[in-house]
């Protein structure tokens, strides 16, 4: 996938790697009001509009809902992901049998806030198809990049 | 030290605010302000908010025309948002101007009888063009206001607005409500705050992502600012109402057609948000034509979605 925005460049991903599982993890500051953030990662259907990374997301990010999404990584392919935990403005936690991924906002309290997204995939067979699955590195920064531009520019907006 | 001498609890409590927040310079500019708009509502009489309403109904009418699609639900909610005010008139405290207070009442109630109903959706033009052309008795109706009434011209620059009111119907409710208030009757963030009771944050929510996605509708529909453009109905119905008239001859006419090859969404936006501005849909010369397109509009959608 084409890094799209210079701000991806700064921003970077780190991928822990062990026998039985895969975690990736991406942090950025974004200059922006937690209901901003927390708006840009429930609304859905809004998702192709501003994140380069996701090719659809049909459903509702409501706790207990599912999910289908499919992201530029593997556009042929579609996840089916439970929303297991949402905590407003602080917490979003969506996955499958193979993995988890977590969204988590801290108010840094200076009009700014600390987004991190951690996914962790894994079990008992994942030596036998990880070879299979391609890095998230890349995304994720792009990901990232894409949400604080976003959440950026809408606070941003003149009065 | 004249607004800390009155004894209504309200202004003392903004007075002491004022004085423990501002310099002694911007206090005196600030308080200027205040003493306004406190003077207004202090002496506020039913005469003196009949006068008020009546200012203020013209741009009301306009934007829950928009908002609504009916004139019949404008007409409700305009009566209602006059009584209620009327009854609330001795909760005024002049914090925001009566104009921010009459719409907060407004769409209050708009937002009541909208939540009730599904969004329409973006296609709602093509939908509703299929819908007239298998009833011939929508065109001859039309062609009837088109010769008889002297609202009946019809113009691009209506078809325009009317165009934007339909899709906009296809938003989240708060979007469209935010996108009008902003962009075509002029509120600031602050004021959209106070009369939808969100927060600033949500209200610039709502404006960015309502704006980009009218941005993106149009740029792939509207054959006006981008040549392959799938909506055509503009020239179309020019066609049918106006036969004599070049379509392209009266386009270029519009700012925002002449500056569609340059490509700036943006600013195709704007300009397209200024006709807008420009048109009472109420008062205009094109009106009865619009208005009973909307209804026809309105009536496929109800069924539709």
């Amino acid at each position: 996938m084409a890094i799209t925005s210079s701000l991806a460049q700064y921003i970077k991903a780190t991928t822990e790697k062990k026998t039985f599982s895969r975690s990736t993890v991406v942090t950025a500051i974004i200059k922006a009001d937690p209901a901003i953030v927390w708006k840009l990662l429930t609304g859905a259907s809004d998702y192709p509009r501003w994140n380069s990374t996701v090719v659809s997301i049909d459903g509702n990010i409501a706790e207990g809902e599912q999910i289908k999404l499919i992201s530029t990584l593997d556009a042929k392919r579609t996840f089916k992901l439970k929303i297991k935990e949402m905590y407003p403005q602080k917490r979003l936690v969506w996955g499958d049998g193979q993995g988890i991924r977590i969204y988590t906002l801290v108010n840094n309290g200076d009009g700014a806030l600390t987004f991190s997204m951690n996914e962790k995939i894994g079990g008992f067979m994942f030596p036998l198809y990880s070879k299979h699955i391609p890095p998230f590195d890349r995304s994720f920064e792009q990901f990232t990049a894409d949400l604080k531009k976003e959440a950026e520019a809408i606070q941003n907006l003149k009065k | 030290m004249i607004l800390i001498s009155w004894t209504n609890d309200g202004v003392q409590f903004r007075a002491i605010e004022i004085l423990s927040c501002y310099s002694t310079s911007s206090l005196v500019v600030f308080s200027l302000l205040d003493l306004r708009t406190i003077s207004t509502y202090k002496n506020m009489t039913t005469e003196l908010f009949n006068e008020e309403f009546k200012a203020v109904s013209a741009p009301m009418k306009s934007y829950l025309l928009r908002i609504t699609a009916s004139v019949q639900d404008v007409e409700d909610i305009v009566q209602d948002t006059y009584i209620k005010g009327l009854e609330k008139l001795g909760s005024f405290r002049g914090e925001s101007s009566l104009k921010t207070w009459l719409f907060t009442i407004a769409c209050n109630l708009a937002k009541d009888n909208l939540r009730a109903q599904k969004r329409w959706v973006e296609n709602v033009t093509d939908i509703c063009r299929e819908e007239a052309m298998s009833h011939q008795g929508f065109f001859n109706e039309a062609m009837q206001i088109r010769a008889t009434s002297p609202q009946g011209t019809f113009e691009i620059k209506e078809h325009i607005t009317f165009c934007f009111t339909c899709i906009s119907k296809s938003l989240p409710l708060e979007q469209q409500l935010c996108l009008f208030l902003k962009e075509i009757y002029e509120f600031k963030v602050s004021e959209i705050e106070r009369i939808l009771g969100v927060t600033e944050a949500m209200v610039k929510y709502y404006l960015h992502t309502g704006r980009a996605k009218m941005i993106g509708i149009f740029d792939n529909r509207c054959a006006i600012i981008n040549k392959e453009g799938v909506c055509h109905q503009c020239s179309e119905l020019n066609g049918v109402f106006n036969p004599k008239q070049k379509f392209q001859e009266e386009v270029v006419k519009i700012e925002m057609a002449r500056e569609a090859d340059k490509g700036d969404k943006e600013h195709l936006f704007d300009l397209r948000m200024k006709i807008i501005q420009n048109i009472n849909p109420f008062e205009s010369g094109a009106a009865e034509l619009q208005l009973h397109h909307l209804e026809h509009n309105r009536n496929v959608m109800e069924k539709y979605v």
